[in-house]
């Protein structure tokens, strides 16, 4: 009696421990330094459970066998099997992905608002249509998101742009795709802390300590995302991720820098016992710029360098910085300001080119302020000022040429003030706040491949130098230069504040001018 | 104190601090130059005309043609020539208002003058302003020396000053009467025995035609040294028709602002118009006392002028040096100072909020452009009174004073 209650309970033991080690949890965080100073990160948190089948949809009218998880968010896993959904991914995202300055994201689905796309078996049992709409609100439900309304008239089947990530089971049924998006979703925490109910750590311990929503929602990028996948051989693997593009130079003072502390305001003091692997991964940038990277404790490999959160001596903050580097962006006011060009020129000869700037007349240039740099040493015989007729308010926009020659292998960086004028009540846009506008410059390279009459000035090409092909005109980005407002609410404020007390100065000093003094009794005739 | 002592120490003293290294921003700050009085603009100018680019062509430059030429040719702009010309206004403003103080004593030194001259070189409201080189210390001295000149009853080199002046600066105009009043009579001081002016219309024509005749040629000099006429439109003009509307501690830019475009050119007129009605009715009731008309007239263009700065408030406190006998008189000069101050630091951190920082608006460096203007009033309504006051004198007991 005694042994068999004991064999009982070994039994299950051994089921129970079976069952934890079919179960996986691996975190990571990647840190990607983008061109523009951003930097890019990305939290992963990948449940595997071995050995298990998504849900035979011919299954549907019977009672589901029970699910034991240990680590295996339980709530997400009774959605799946309700519904029988094969493959789930649902992203929640904030702000423009800009593919020009990011490059492309680690997470293809980066798309602003809400995006739910599932496979799922054909079942004669409950219709995939019905299945789809019981999964979108019980996951509209799990997430705080307004996924119910992703209804029919947002449902759509592209079959040939969203292939399954993972396998498809064999179950002799076909599956099919159901796809809606609402881009109007806003994400918030409130969608993060039912995230971060799914991880087995929660957000108390390990890489997960690092999601603070003060931070994570101020960044200029930021999405959430729900990845799941059956992977024949391996099970179903759940896949939770937090991608967000952070501007360190908006925190710092010009600074590109960042660590763990500037980014997210949190340091990881614990290690998440559960996790099977836990890593913070950092990629390398590609610049020549040196930089530094504490602590010391990481392995590199292929461009990134690799830390292991369990490993490492905790309260673990790790930090970027580029030692060499001085202020990565100007700072100014909303009087004044400074207008920067700078041009690389990567060929090994001198390259004339004429510099265009046409800048309305809101702009106004200081040009005796005008510097020049070329790799850090004052150059002013690099700019031939060839004509500048100044901007008359209201009237004619700024005309800028000079003529600018750029040494071989070198970068120019020049540089003016400006000042940026007070605009009238009238003046200002409907949409004061956004700035305005500034044109392009225009820089036209002035040597010509085939011309047998260089200029003295320029060194000796060297041979098959014909081939030299140089672009005939080329644009700098657009820039939008935000000017001060007055308040738009206080036309008829200032007037009669200005007024009454112009009007009661003008009073008072009229008054003591035109009136006579008189002398009173006030008190009565001594007797 | 010894004047001979105190003066020579105060200007070493100052050009030492125009020699400091001080941050740039100083000479960018709203409220210590204007759009007409601003250095770089000057350097500017300088800059576009030594390379043959019309500076009157843009809107950028609004000095007068006269010191567009004294600096791109007889004196270059650079920090040192800068910081000695600067202490050197600041020195010989000074050194006038000691000789004005003199004349109007009728005493060739007198134990107040030391005063006087740290009253004027350490008063923050003038300091500032020439430590960021605005042209204002400029104007500051040519209106000094003409007060000085007109004291002494010197009539040309007076009227040349005043004709120097109103080149530079034209809402100064306000300046021509009372000095023409003062040159036909003494800067004596008689706020307490009140009598008529007497002079003659004839006088009064000729320093008139004097001064005419100085302006006209200067003119003529503006208008040769430039070319052609626009440089009317861009100096003079902007007094009148406001066309920059950057902040300054003056009533006139964010009121025209705010102003609709239909309503602009008869507040234009309106506001112009104030700045003259004071001058008539100011030098009647003072008629017996001209230099006392002429400090009322300084507080009356340092309130309501279109484009002040610190410098102009500074240089009616300064002038108040001159009158020791109102100060029994004045009914709340605690009051004035504390508003003076009060708006002194407010003016500076509420421009830092709203264009630095970003986190304040327009309206609260408005707000303490209007607490600014209250301070001036409150001063110049104080000085009108005690003027008045001295001239009832002691009251007999028991009788109280009263205006009706």
């Amino acid at each position: 009696m005694f042994w068999r209650n004991n064999i009982l309970a070994v039994l299950l033991l051994c089921c129970t421990w079976c069952l934890a080690t079919s179960e996986e949890f691996h975190e990571a965080l990647t840190f990607r330094p983008l061109q523009d100073g951003r930097l890019a990160t990305r939290f992963t948190f990948t449940t595997l459970l071995r050995g298990a089948y998504p849900r035979d949809p011919s299954t549907l009218q019977e009672e589901d066998e029970s699910q034991h998880y240990a680590i295996f968010p339980l709530a997400l896993g009774q959605v799946l099997r309700e519904y029988a959904v094969t493959e789930l991914h649902l992203t929640l995202n904030a702000g423009k992905w800009d593919y020009d300055h990011w490059g492309y994201p680690d997470e293809p689905g980066v798309g602003t608002g809400a995006e739910l796309w599932a496979w799922m078996g054909e079942s004669a049992a409950r219709s995939v249509d019905e299945r789809w709409k019981g999964l979108r609100n019980a996951l509209s439900g799990q997430f705080c998101a307004s996924l119910g309304s992703l209804d029919e008239q947002r449902t759509t089947s592209p079959e040939l742009t969203f292939r399954p990530e993972g396998s498809l089971p064999q179950w002799g049924t076909t599956h099919q795709l159901r796809h809606g998006t609402l881009p109007s979703e806003h994400v918030c925490t409130e969608n993060l802390t039912p995230f971060l109910k799914l991880l087995p750590c929660k957000s108390l311990t390990g890489i997960a300590s690092l999601l603070n929503p003060h931070r994570l929602f101020d960044a200029d990028w930021h999405g959430l995302g729900v990845h799941v996948r059956y992977l024949e051989n391996e099970g179903i693997e759940v896949r939770l991720s937090f991608q967000s593009v952070f501007d360190p130079v908006r925190y710092s003072n010009g600074r590109r820098d960042w660590s763990l502390r500037s980014v997210f305001d949190r340091v990881i003091d614990r290690s998440c016992p559960i996790a099977h692997s836990s890593e913070i991964r950092v990629a390398i940038p590609k610049e020549e710029t040196a930089v530094a990277i504490t602590p010391d404790s990481y392995t590199t490999h292929a461009g990134f360098v690799y830390f292991n959160v369990s490993n490492a001596s905790k309260p673990l903050d790790i930090s970027m910085s580029w030692p060499d580097e001085q202020k990565f962006e100007y700072g100014s006011s909303q009087s004044r300001g400074r207008l920067s060009v700078s041009i690389t020129n990567h060929m090994p000869i001198t390259i004339q080119t004429s510099y265009l700037e046409s800048m309305p007349w809101l702009l106004q240039f200081y040009l005796h302020s005008l510097q020049i740099y070329s790799n850090g040493v004052s150059r002013d015989d690099l700019i031939s000022i060839v004509s500048y007729i100044p901007s008359v308010p209201h009237v004619r926009p700024t005309l800028f040429q000079a003529i600018l020659t750029l040494p071989p292998k070198s970068t120019l960086h020049l540089s003016m003030d400006v000042i940026k004028p007070f605009l009238r009540y009238t003046e200002h846009p409907p949409d004061a706040q956004r700035g305005w506008d500034l044109p392009p410059a225009v820089l036209v390279p002035l040597l010509h491949s085939n011309s047998s009459t260089l200029d003295p000035g320029l060194s000796n090409p060297p041979s098959g130098f014909e081939q030299l092909r140089l672009p005939r005109r080329m644009y700098t980005p657009v820039l939008l230069v935000d000017l001060a407002t007055p308040d738009f609410s206080m036309p008829y404020n200032v007037i009669i504040m200005s007024c009454t007390l112009i009007a009661l100065i003008f009073g008072m000093v009229f008054n003591l001018l035109t009136r006579k003094f008189t002398l009173i009794r006030v008190s009565p005739e001594p007797k | 104190m010894d004047f001979g002592l105190v003066y020579p120490a105060l200007v070493a003293g100052r050009l030492l601090l125009a020699f400091a290294p001080l941050p740039d921003a100083l000479k960018h700050d709203h409220q210590l130059s204007s759009p007409l009085t601003s250095y770089p603009r000057l350097q500017e100018g300088v800059y576009l005309f030594q390379h043959g680019i019309d500076p009157y062509s843009g809107g950028l430059f609004r000095h007068s043609p006269l010191l567009l030429s004294l600096f791109s040719t007889a004196l270059p702009l650079n920090k040192f020539t800068s910081a000695c010309l600067w202490t050197a206004c600041d020195a010989i403003s000074a050194w006038a208002l000691v000789k004005i103080w003199r004349a109007r004593q009728r005493v060739s030194q007198s134990s107040r003058d030391s005063l006087i001259a740290a009253i004027y070189l350490l008063n923050p409201y003038l300091l500032l302003p020439t430590l960021a080189l605005s042209t204002s210390t400029i104007e500051n001295m040519l209106f000094l020396l003409s007060l000085m000149f007109a004291s002494q009853g010197q009539s040309s080199p007076s009227l040349l000053a005043l004709a120097l002046l109103v080149q530079l600066s034209l809402p100064s105009a306000i300046f021509i009467v009372p000095m023409i009043l003062l040159l036909l009579s003494d800067p004596v001081s008689r706020l307490a025995s009140p009598r008529e002016f007497n002079t003659y219309l004839s006088s009064i024509l000729a320093k008139l035609g004097t001064f005419l005749g100085f302006s006209f040629a200067l003119t003529s000099l503006s208008v040769l040294v430039c070319g052609n006429w626009t440089w009317v439109e861009q100096t003079w003009g902007a007094a009148v028709m406001l066309p920059d509307l950057t902040p300054n501690p003056g009533l006139w830019w964010y009121f025209f602002t705010e102003m609709f475009d239909h309503f602009r050119p008869f507040f234009l007129m309106v506001f112009s118009a104030h700045l003259l009605i004071y001058v008539l009715p100011v030098c009647l009731k003072f008629q017996h006392d001209i230099l006392y008309a002429t400090y009322i007239l300084a507080g009356v263009y340092a309130t309501f002028k279109p484009y002040p700065t610190l410098s102009d408030p500074g240089l009616f406190i300064s002038l108040i040096s001159l009158f020791p006998e109102t100060y029994q008189y004045l009914r709340y000069p605690i009051v004035t100072t504390l508003l003076h101050l009060h708006s002194a630091l407010l003016l500076p951190l509420f421009h830092h909020l709203w264009l630095s920082q970003g986190t304040g608006n327009a309206n609260f460096f408005y707000a303490s452009t209007l607490v600014f203007g209250v301070s001036n009033g409150a001063a110049l309504l104080d000085a009108i009174w005690a003027g008045l006051r001295i001239a009832v004198g002691n009251l007999p007991e028991g009788y109280e004073l009263i205006q009706k």
